[in-house]
């Protein structure tokens, strides 16, 4: 089940504009990990992550069609 | 008074003008109940940074996000102060140093709750919207905003 995953901010410096497409993550961890490995340069990278527009916490489980947000600290104003 | 509010488009592509504000002032003559406005401005600054100088700041936000977040801050707000009307308009795209990226307008009956809830509206945006600012020097290179 594929998992969308969009990023913001300085996080598009590494990962660019488009949306990335992560086959088979069980939970936000396993995303993180694939991405990781496919973006050496996210590893250090600060930011918070979102499912479905939700700020989650923790391995958060996936369940196919999800949207996979990671924010870099906001910066409105 | 309870009221349903729907979510509400706080995003402007390009800066916000004056005569917007203007305007936007103007119109609330109808509503007499209001005895004080408070309005917060926020102007894009050209901070200088080792010899170079920020000439404009480009805004991008996840933009659903930030709308189904503003709108709870809007009820949250609502709940707290006795407000008349609350308005927010934040700039998308590229704006010059000088121009105006936020406007934040309250209206209460007397002038603490416009007051208070105004600034807690302007923080807790800052710190809660999915917005981002990328500084963009003059010689055209750029380093990502952070908020203090």
């Amino acid at each position: 089940m594929p998992v969308q995953v969009i990023v913001f901010g300085q996080l598009t410096d590494v990962m660019g504009n488009n949306p990335v497409m992560i086959e088979n993550a069980a939970d936000t961890s396993e995303l993180i990990d694939q991405l990781n490995q496919r973006y050496p340069a996210l590893v250090n990278k600060p930011y918070i992550i979102a499912v479905d527009k939700q700020i989650v916490t923790g391995h958060t489980a996936l369940s196919g069609n999800n949207t996979v947000a990671l924010l870099p600290p906001f910066a409105g104003g | 008074m309870i009221t349903e509010r729907k979510p509400k488009n706080i995003f402007t592509q390009g800066p916000i003008a004056a005569s917007f504000i203007a305007d936007s002032i103007q119109k609330h003559n109808t509503k007499t109940n209001i005895g004080g406005h408070s309005i917060f401005l926020g102007q894009v600054r050209a901070d200088v940074i080792e010899g170079n100088t920020v000439k404009a700041i480009t805004y991008t936000a996840y933009e659903e996000m930030a709308l189904e977040k503003m709108h709870l801050i809007r009820e949250e707000i609502f709940a707290k102060y006795p407000l008349v009307c609350m308005h927010v308009h934040h700039s998308l795209g590229t704006i010059a140093a000088g121009e105006i990226c936020l406007f934040v307008f309250t209206s209460s009956a007397h002038r603490k709750a416009a007051i208070d809830a105004c600034n807690e509206v302007v923080e807790r945006l800052k710190a809660e919207l999915p917005i981002w600012g990328k500084e963009i020097f003059e010689d055209e290179s750029y380093q990502w905003k952070e908020n203090k």
